[in-house]
């Protein structure tokens, strides 16, 4: 009994918390141009966001598609986050879209919302971390100092996934 | 009794410990009322708290001490029970009148020409120190003063300090000072004709409980009542009072939560009343008119003869940020300038901030939360999400045990809570 309402205390205080979330990023959706916040029709715990590839990166031009499954803990627990669009990033899983980043795995805080992971993706874009790569190719290109290799490789995957169609 | 402590202080506590003790004393309430106490405690969605507080409210008269009630009531909203509405509204009548006396009484003071004293004098013989009540009752003493003076109120001074040396003319001072009586008079009757419409004033209700308590047990429950705020209060007027023998100067040195909250314990403050009472009956009788219209103001709070025992805005500026959703306290200027400093809501649950939580800081990095999601980041991986530090465990459970008179402790915080926020 007692759990069952603690859980539920868990589920309302999430739902909450998400809701204030939603109503914040709908009355800021023009403060960050290069993300676009979006929650499901039907469920609160399913957000997709998309987001512009930054400036003078690989990336540059592309729009992502991220999902996010938040988990009924959350806050205290982060939400779980995967590329839909497919990115040649040394810590991005090529086939299934794993994000690794600190913030979303041991260095979460309750205090960083759905808004602020995403920031984070986008610096984390900018920024890649060859030593703790998920995609193995794209960090030893990285790590091999190829640049150049590595981003043309993103430039390709970008201009192929992530840009809309040309004709 | 102490099942209100452990209602008030529910971050010391675990809630499971809570819902066990409620369960000694009212052991014929079916497990269901006793998980409610737990929906309570817990600031959940309204709905549910409104229903369980039908529940336990019937119960009340079978010991469920009211306090539970009430320390609950801030959270709880819109459609209560008639009765209750009824029971409430008689409360807050007695309430006010009881305000409404000791404002009058205060009047005919001021007219025999002791200013300052009546505040403090009074406080004390209110017979509360206990929450809200007394304060509120300040309060107006405080604006009923300042308005008899003609000049600024200092605590309106200390809230606008940054700007108030340019803009102090006397003529908006006493404004802002009546305003403020009659916000807390508002607060008395806005709650008990809005309860059907929006959620409480939760100084009207606190107060509600104050009457509560003052009928049924009088003076010497306060430090049994051992909430929060009391023992600060307590500690805070013992740094306080030494400093009284070395100068009022040491006073404006102290953080304005410790200087009102020395003001609210009753036991404490008469001594450095009569401290002041010979010189500044001598000195301020006639010298405070003169300083008002020198300066435009009452008192500045560095001013070196200013009382000690002068109420002043920081108590207050407390209150609204627990109170602030409510729509008397958006016309209050103290309020506007407490936004800033505490959030209005936890950042992890969204929910608002009671008083008790927006004067609770576990970690030094000074991020606010509430005590639930404080105990909820305990039970999973205890680290601040300010910071991302652990939160001192040890620390906190010295907080707890504070019923233990670990003034150290106590006192170790409040110096916390003013560095943070000055």
């Amino acid at each position: 009994m007692k759990f069952s309402c603690w859980s539920f205390l868990q589920l309302q205080a999430s739902r909450a918390r998400l809701f204030k979330e939603y109503k914040e990023v709908q009355r800021e959706k023009s403060a960050d141009p290069d993300i676009q916040l979006v929650c499901d029709d039907s469920n609160i715990f399913k957000w997709t966001a998309l987001i512009k590839g930054p400036s003078e990166t690989p990336y540059e031009g592309g729009v992502f598609q991220l999902a996010f499954a938040v988990p009924e803990q959350y806050p205290l627990q982060p939400p779980q986050v995967r590329f839909l669009t497919k990115i040649f990033h040394p810590n991005v899983h090529f086939k299934t879209g794993e994000i690794c980043l600190d913030i979303l795995k041991n260095a979460w805080s309750p205090a960083w919302t759905l808004q602020s992971v995403c920031r984070a993706i986008i610096a984390l874009m900018a920024h890649p971390e060859p030593d703790s790569p998920l995609n193995c190719d794209s960090g030893n290109l990285l790590r091999s100092g190829d640049l150049r290799g590595f981003q043309s490789m993103a430039k390709m995957y970008t201009r192929l996934a992530a840009m809309p169609k040309k004709g | 009794m102490t099942a209100k402590r452990r209602a008030r202080g529910a971050e010391e506590f675990p809630l499971s410990n809570l819902s066990l003790h409620t369960n000694k004393i009212v052991s014929d309430i079916s497990l269901f009322h006793i998980s409610s106490l737990f929906f309570f405690s817990s600031s959940s969605e309204s709905k549910i708290r409104v229903f369980d507080f039908n529940q336990i409210r019937g119960l009340s008269s079978i010991m469920v001490s009211d306090s539970i009630i009430n320390a609950s009531i801030p959270n709880a909203s819109k459609d209560f029970g008639k009765k209750k509405r009824a029971n409430r509204s008689a409360k807050l009548k007695q309430c006010k009148l009881d305000a409404r006396r000791e404002q009058w009484l205060s009047q005919v003071k001021n007219k025999n020409c002791k200013e300052k004293m009546n505040v403090p004098v009074v406080v004390p013989s209110s017979g509360g120190g206990k929450f809200n009540g007394p304060t509120i009752e300040t309060r107006n003493k405080a604006a009923q003063c300042c308005k008899d003076l003609g000049v600024q109120s200092p605590r309106v001074e200390e809230i606008n300090h940054h700007d108030s040396d340019s803009e102090s003319s006397p003529s908006n001072s006493p404004t802002s000072s009546i305003s403020g009586g009659n916000d807390s008079g508002n607060t008395y009757t806005g709650s008990s004709s809005r309860s059907s419409s929006s959620s409480f004033s939760s100084v009207g209700i606190w107060s509600g409980s104050m009457t509560e308590e003052e009928e049924g047990e009088g003076d010497g429950s306060c430090g049994d009542d051992g909430c929060l705020d009391d023992w600060e209060a307590v500690a805070d007027a013992l740094v306080g009072a030494p400093d009284d023998n070395q100068g009022h100067n040491s006073n404006a040195s102290l953080s304005p939560e410790q200087e009102t909250k020395v003001e609210l314990n009753p036991g404490v403050q008469p001594p450095s009343c009569d401290n002041m009472d010979s010189e500044k009956l001598k000195s301020d009788g006639d010298g405070i008119l003169d300083r008002g219209t020198e300066n435009g103001k009452a008192w500045r709070p560095d001013d070196a003869s200013r009382p000690q025992s002068l109420p002043n805005l920081a108590k207050h500026r407390s209150f609204p940020s627990g109170a602030e959703r409510h729509h008397e306290f958006t016309t209050n200027p103290w309020a506007k300038t407490m936004t800033s400093r505490v959030p209005t809501s936890c950042p992890i649950c969204c929910e608002d901030l009671d008083l008790t939580d927006s004067s609770f800081l576990p970690c030094p990095c000074g991020f606010h939360l509430c005590l639930f999601c404080h105990k909820r980041i305990l039970e999973e991986d205890g680290r601040c999400p300010g910071c991302r530090k652990m939160y001192a465990s040890d620390l906190f459970e010295k907080e707890a045990s504070v019923s233990g008179g670990s003034l150290t402790i106590r006192l170790a915080r409040s110096c916390s809570m003013s560095c943070s926020r000055v």
